[in-house]
Order: structure tokens, then C-alpha cells, then sequence
């Protein structure tokens, strides 16, 4: 099997699955009493939090909250900022967890606002952000990684631009695809309103989470029941989750610049493999929608997005499952569902050609040889299923 | 308070049968002994025009549960089995009335029995008037009332040769007749919601139906595959027994697809589907093939495309949902249960194979001139040489 999807989720580290059930078996007293067994579960969640602070190099004027992923960290953050009447921008490219979430202010009259026209490459360009003052926008929401490009929202260079253009907006990051891919600046904190990440996408638990956020903003509570973590977010609290979390995050966090360096390596090669089969095969019209950049400040190499039309791209994704290679998908190309990929379609794509993409994410365990068989098996199947797609060849 | 129930169970059309009567009886009573098989201590009995369950007090629920399940079943009713005698039958009418009853409020009642034993002294109006009077003085100066017409509660009884039976309630069944008492057939059966809602509708007359799927992997995922062994399974918990077979259909839809005119290949693709049917059928002994067309619905279910798709095979295609218009259907996908399943959101055909314009009014002709442009009989072997078979009462997931 070769797994190329590692943006939609990552296989769990064994080292990490070892500290979970460990914890599962040792740790099972409820957090929030007061017996001695249930402060032994407190400390080893203090212990966990305090690792995550040291990993990411959170400042103490930061507050965590431990969610289920990336969708309800951006979820609580963004409604309890946001609600009822703050005014929010996002740049229209986010996770539908940052999209739908603004969208879902509309009832109470806050219209979202879109800052579609200023991205350029799947990133905000700063040169003029003269809207955010103009429309008065409290919080702009943005992917610190794409999830379907890789192009990058470098938080060094957006937060100084919006210091000077507009003062009053508040940058919140979805760091869910950045964490251990990119090198996490500490000088990212000092402006940041708040910060999400998510356990499965580092080799972590499924079902955990972060939100991160600055301790002053005054967050309204989406669940409520026992007061815990700062009353915003109440529930019992999963310390073997939390545990795996800490682990996964620091094992990744150590891990970055190795991490960096060998994705440099497989996109440079899935790139330069690419463009050997399209010389080869005339008929393969091959377009990059990720930048090739190696610049790190505008695109993590951990994810390679391209597309091929005719040829659509879930049914490339399927004949390459036949021969156990998984990819992602932005869009679905069934009868049913033609609606294509909104971040695609954002950077300037035609429907077909947002159909007819497919995203490779790396993970660790991916090699060279890896690469290779892909772009193997694709061209394969890509020679297959032109003249089936290609519609010159359809009889009148 | 374990005290035994009785279900008596009413059966429908079978009522009507002539010579065949025990023929029905026995197979209806079969397919409720194989849906009931894993619970204990149940005893049946089968005196004329009726099915008497004997069970324990926990167990009825989950028979009743069961009973609506199973085609060929007018009505249900949960009771005790009683002597025939007018005091007993009063107690038991008493237990149950006087709990429904509010303080101060008037509560009106009536006694109907049905005397199947004519040998039994007492005509039926008479043990109304005996029992109901029995009840009545106990229970009259809390506000008990007897009215035949505007009743809040209808105590019945049923008095057998064998016993009599004491009972409140009508549950209605699916009616209809018992699976396996008119042959197998064999129903295309897609993700959609109209085809399991065909197949129903033909267990409902006694057919086993067995299901075919044409398989679109791998230019769609195995999703569409899972929704209809998750449909099938659902369909033959109402018939038990029942195969669903899974053929290969890309190959056939790209040589479709590549070599024929745009406008045709819906119909290209189902007459395919149909001759593979067909073949099927009569490998497996079914008698006649079942689909979930419906006029008008689609450009490939005109009436002249669905004369251009039978065209291609002689067994009898039955279209039981042919009248019926969407929402009829859909009421009907929600009864079954299928609706939910049907509704997720697995393709079921890659845009690739639509055409942008199909041809609503095909000619036999013209789709003859384009199958002789691809190889469809050697084609349609290969497809059936890989076809899967799942067994489905052998599922477990």
C-alpha cells in the first residue's frame, strides 16, 4: 500500500499509541476531583499541556483548550469571538470548519465578508488590506496551510501588515495542516488572536485536538456544563487523548526541519517526474495548482496539487486505489454531486479543470519509490482513460 | 408476571385462495417460524383462519415487532387465552379497562366476538351482552359506559374450537402474500431510491426477490457497492434467503461510451443490463425480472425507451412502481426504512458516461446499428464469468 493522503488524516505513530493506551490503562480517574487518584490525572494533564507550551512555544499569556480536532477548535474560537455582531473575514479558501462557521452568522444578520480578490497563489496578499479597516472587520480567519494547495499564510509577514493597514482586526490561524510541516516562528504569538491544530493530522489520535488563544479575549461558551477549561468548553476531559496529543505534537514539532527537508524532496520529484510523463504522453495536459515554490514563507512542500483534464479526478483516484495507492480528492466528479472544489475554483480554475485534479500529501513514511509508483501507475491509467474522457474521440 | 400471551395472527389474501389455501397457510407460517427462529419458548398453532403464537410476556413485543415485518400478514393482536367462560372473560376486560380510566370521566365501551366454533352454546351478540354486563357492573360507578358506536375501547374475542382468545388491539401488517408463494424473480436494484422500492412491493406478492447490481468500480469508489448490499440486507430481512448478485458493468459502459452515439447510450447501457438480467434469471431460476421504472421519470423511462429496453429480453419485466410519482415512492423508500440509505451520497455513475443531450424517443433500429459497433455479446459473457454472488441471510456486518 502507498498512502499519499496524508492531509486528510496520518497514521498513528506506534511510540504514540503505546503512551495512549498506557495512559488508558493508568489514568482513568475523572480530572476534576479531588482524590488523590483523580490528581494524579490532573498532573498528567498539566504535564501534557505544559509539553505542548514547550513544543510550540506557546507564551504563558495563552490560554489551551483541549477540543475533539481542528473543526471544533476553529468552531469555538470563531463563534466565541465572533458572536453576535463582530464582523469576520475570511480569504474564502479555508476548511468549510472556518467557512461554514462565518457563514453561520448570517442569522444573525453579520454578513461575512470575503476577501476573495486578494489572494493570490492561494495566499492573502498584504500589499493593500486597506478593506479590513474600511469594513471595520474584528477578526480575519485564514489557513496558516491550505489543505487542498499547501500555499501558505505566513503569520510573520501578515500580522505586521495588518498592524499598520488596519489596527483593529485580530488574525486567527487553522494551523491544523502547518503543525509540524512548517518551522512555527515564536514571533508568530505576539499579535495572534488564536491558533487550531488537530492530533490525527501528526501521526496523533483521532478525536483531539487544540485551540489555542490569547488569554484576554473574553471567549463566550459553546458548551457548558462543569466550568471546565475556562467554563468555554466544558466536558470531562480524555487525559490518554491529551497524552497522545502531547507526544504526537513534540515528536512532530522535533521532527519539522527533517520533515521539511524530505517533502522538499518527494514534491521536487513528484514534480519533475510529472512534467518526464507529460513529455512522454502528448495528451496528458498537466497543470500545476499548487506553486512550486521552495520558498517555505509562500508553500509547504508537504502537499503537491495538479491537474490533468479530461480525465476526471475521482475516477483517477479510484483506478489508483485498484492498485492500492491512496490520494486525495478536492472535488467529486458523480452525476450527483458536480459541484466542484470551492478553493480551486477560488484560485481561478474552470469547474473541469478542479475536477480533474488530485492532491498528494506526504508523511514520513514516504519514500522516492513511493513517488515513482504513483506517477507510474498514473500515467498508466491516464493513457487508459483518455480516450474515454476525451471528447473528440466521441462518436456523432 | 410472566404470564403467556397470545398473538393471533391474521392472515390476508390467502383467506381467498381456493385449493391452494394450505399451501399459503404452510408457507406463511414457515416465514414466520424462520424470522422468529432465534426466540424461545414460542409455540404455534394453526386452527382454521387463524395463526395462534404462544409466547412469554417479554417476547411479545419484539414477535409483534417481527410479525409487521412479514408479508402475507393482515393484522396482529396481542391477548390472553381464556376458557369460554363469561366471568373469566370479564376479569380479563376489567385488568384492562379500569387502568385507562380518568376519575370523573366518562369512558365508553363495547365487547364484539367472533364465535368461529359454532358449537359453542352462546351466539356472539349473546356473550357481547354477558360479558359487557359483567364488566359494566363493576366498573359503572366509575364512569363506565357501553356505546357500540363511539367507543374508547373495543374488547374482542375470539372463540376457537381449540381456545378462546381475549384481545384489545389491531396491529395492522404489511398484507399482502407470503414471500415464496409466487416464485423467485430478479429486480434490478440500484443506490437509488426507487429500485428497493420495487423489490418491496414484489415480496409484498409473495415473489423471493433476488437483486442485481451493476457495478461501476473503478471509475466510481466502492461506496455505491456498500449502500446496496446495506439496501439488500435491509430487503431480505422482510424475505430471508434472498442473493444479490454483483456484475461488472465499466467494461461494457466504456465500450459504450467510446464507440456509440451520445444520445443512445442510456439506453445502450440498460438494454445491456437487461440481457445480463435475463441471463441471470434464468441461470438462477427466476421467473420474470422487476425494476423501479416509472413513466416519465427520467429520459431513459419514456415509453418508447422502455419499450426499447424490454425489447432486448422475453421474460416478463414487472415495473411495479410504474403509476406512482416521486413522492409516492419516497413515502414509500420511508416505510421500508430504505430511504435513509438510499439518500447517502454515493454516486452511482460517473458524469463521464452521461450524455449531455439523451435521446428520449430511441428507435429499436438505431440502437441496433449501435450494438453492432462493439463486441456486447462477448462483452456481456466476460461480465457474467466475474459476476459476484453474496448471500445474504449469510451477512453478518
Amino acid at each position: 500500500m502507498i498512502y499519499l493522503d496524508n492531509a486528510a488524516t496520518t497514521p498513528m505513530d506506534p511510540e504514540v499509541i503505546d503512551a495512549v493506551q498506557e495512559s488508558m490503562r493508568k489514568d482513568f480517574a475523572n480530572s476534576g476531583t479531588v482524590y488523590s487518584l483523580g490528581l494524579d490525572s490532573k498532573r498528567r494533564l498539566e504535564e501534557a499541556e505544559e509539553q505542548i507550551r514547550n513544543s510550540l512555544g506557546i507564551p504563558q499569556n495563552y490560554k489551551i483548550i483541549f477540543t475533539s480536532g481542528g473543526s471544533e477548535s476553529n468552531n469555538l474560537f470563531i463563534k466565541g469571538y465572533g458572536f453576535p455582531d463582530r464582523k469576520i473575514a475570511c480569504l474564502g479558501l479555508e476548511h468549510p470548519s472556518v467557512t461554514q462557521t462565518l457563514e453561520s452568522f448570517r442569522e444573525f444578520g453579520n454578513e461575512p465578508v470575503s476577501l476573495l480578490d486578494l489572494q493570490k497563489e492561494g495566499r492573502l496578499d498584504v500589499s493593500d488590506l486597506s478593506r479590513l479597516k474600511k469594513e471595520k472587520v474584528r477578526l480575519l480567519c485564514l489557513s496558516h496551510v491550505n489543505n487542498e494547495l499547501g500555499s501558505v499564510n505566513d503569520p510573520t509577514l501578515i500580522l505586521p501588515a495588518m498592524a499598520e493597514q488596519s489596527p483593529q482586526t485580530r488574525l486567527f490561524l487553522d494551523g491544523v495542516q502547518a503543525v509540524g510541516k512548517l518551522k512555527l516562528s515564536p514571533a508568530m504569538w505576539r499579535g495572534l488572536a488564536g491558533y487550531s491544530l488537530s492530533g490525527h493530522k501528526i501521526n496523533g489520535p483521532k478525536g483531539i485536538g487544540l485551540l489555542v488563544f490569547e488569554g484576554k479575549l473574553d471567549l463566550k461558551p459553546q458548551i457548558h456544563g462543569g466550568q471546565q477549561q475556562h467554563r468555554i468548553r466544558s466536558g470531562t476531559l480524555p487525559v490518554p487523548l491529551i497524552v497522545g496529543l502531547a507526544l504526537a505534537i513534540k515528536k512532530s514539532v522535533e521532527k519539522t526541519e527533517e520533515t521539511i527537508k524530505n517533502n522538499q524532496k518527494l514534491s521536487r520529484h513528484l514534480a519533475a517526474k510529472l512534467k518526464i510523463l507529460a513529455e512522454e504522453l502528448p495528451e496528458l495536459n498537466l497543470q500545476f495548482n499548487s506553486s512550486l515554490s521552495e520558498d517555505l514563507s509562500c508553500q509547504s512542500p508537504s502537499i503537491v496539487n495538479f491537474s490533468f483534464a479530461p480525465v476526471e479526478g475521482e475516477v483517477m483516484l479510484h483506478h489508483l486505489e485498484k492498485k492500492e495507492i491512496y490520494v486525495g480528492l478536492g472535488s467529486a466528479c458523480s452525476a450527483h454531486s458536480k459541484e466542484p472544489s470551492k478553493i480551486l475554483t477560488g484560485i481561478g480554475l474552470t469547474p473541469e479543470e478542479a475536477r480533474c485534479s488530485l492532491r498528494i500529501s506526504f508523511g514520513s513514511h514516504n519514500t522516492l519509490a513511493d513517488v515513482d509508483a504513483f506517477v507510474a501507475t498514473f500515467g498508466e491509467a491516464y493513457s487508459q482513460l483518455y480516450s474515454t474522457f476525451n471528447r473528440k474521440t466521441t462518436h456523432k | 408476571m410472566n404470564e403467556r400471551r397470545t398473538i393471533l395472527v391474521r392472515y390476508d389474501e390467502i383467506g381467498l385462495k381456493g385449493k391452494n389455501r394450505d399451501h399459503f397457510i404452510n408457507r406463511l407460517v414457515k416465514n414466520i417460524q424462520m424470522q422468529m427462529k432465534d426466540l424461545e419458548g414460542l409455540k404455534f398453532k394453526v386452527p382454521h383462519g387463524r395463526i395462534f403464537i404462544h409466547c412469554t410476556q417479554e417476547s411479545t413485543e419484539e414477535c409483534t415487532r417481527r410479525l409487521q415485518k412479514i408479508p402475507g400478514i393482515a393484522s396482529v393482536s396481542v391477548g390472553v387465552t381464556r376458557e369460554p367462560e363469561f366471568d373469566a372473560l370479564a376479569a380479563v376486560g376489567v385488568e384492562w379497562i379500569e387502568p385507562l380510566m380518568q376519575p370523573d370521566e366518562k369512558f365508553k365501551f363495547c365487547v364484539r366476538t367472533n364465535r368461529a366454533d359454532k358449537s359453542y352454546p352462546y351466539k356472539s351478540p349473546e356473550i357481547d351482552r354477558e360479558v359487557g354486563s359483567r364488566i359494566l357492573g363493576q366498573l359503572h360507578s366509575k364512569g363506565l359506559e357501553v356505546s357500540i358506536k363511539e367507543a374508547d375501547f373495543i374488547l374482542e374475542i375470539e372463540i376457537g374450537q381449540d381456545e378462546t382468545v381475549v384481545f384489545y388491539n389491531r396491529i395492522p401488517g404489511l398484507r399482502g402474500l407470503p414471500v415464496g408463494s409466487s416464485g423467485d424473480i430478479l429486480g434490478l436494484i440500484s443506490g437509488g431510491i426507487d429500485s428497493p422500492v420495487a423489490l418491496y412491493r414484489m415480496m409484498k406478492r409473495g415473489c423471493r426477490a433476488h437483486g442485481i447490481f451493476f457495478d461501476n468500480r473503478p471509475f466510481m469508489g466502492r461506496g455505491g457497492y456498500d449502500k446496496v448490499v446495506k439496501l439488500s440486507k435491509l430487503l431480505n430481512g422482510y424475505q430471508g434467503k434472498s442473493q444479490l448478485y454483483v456484475v461488472p458493468f465499466e467494461d461494457i459502459q466504456v465500450a459504450i461510451r467510446d464507440h456509440c452515439r451520445p444520445a443512445h447510450r442510456v439506453v445502450l447501457y440498460r438494454r445491456m443490463m437487461y440481457r445480463i438480467a435475463q441471463a441471470v434469471a434464468q441461470q438462477k431460476g427466476c421467473l420474470a425480472l422487476a425494476t423501479g421504472e416509472s413513466v416519465g421519470q427520467v429520459a431513459s423511462q419514456t415509453i418508447e425507451n422502455l419499450n426499447a429496453v424490454s425489447d432486448v429480453v422475453h421474460l416478463s419485466v414487472f415495473r411495479p412502481l410504474i403509476g406512482m410519482n416521486k413522492q409516492e415512492i419516497i413515502n414509500e423508500a420511508r416505510e421500508l426504512e430504505s430511504y435513509d440509505i438510499s439518500i447517502e451520497p454515493h454516486p452511482d455513475c460517473c458524469s463521464v458516461f452521461m450524455p449531455p443531450r439523451p435521446a428520449t424517443r430511441a428507435k429499436i433500429a438505431d440502437l441496433e446499428v449501435d450494438e453492432t459497433k462493439y463486441p456486447w455479446e462477448i462483452l456481456m459473457l466476460e461480465a457474467i464469468s466475474k459476476m459476484e454472488t453474496i448471500a445474504l441471510d449469510a451477512l453478518t456486518v
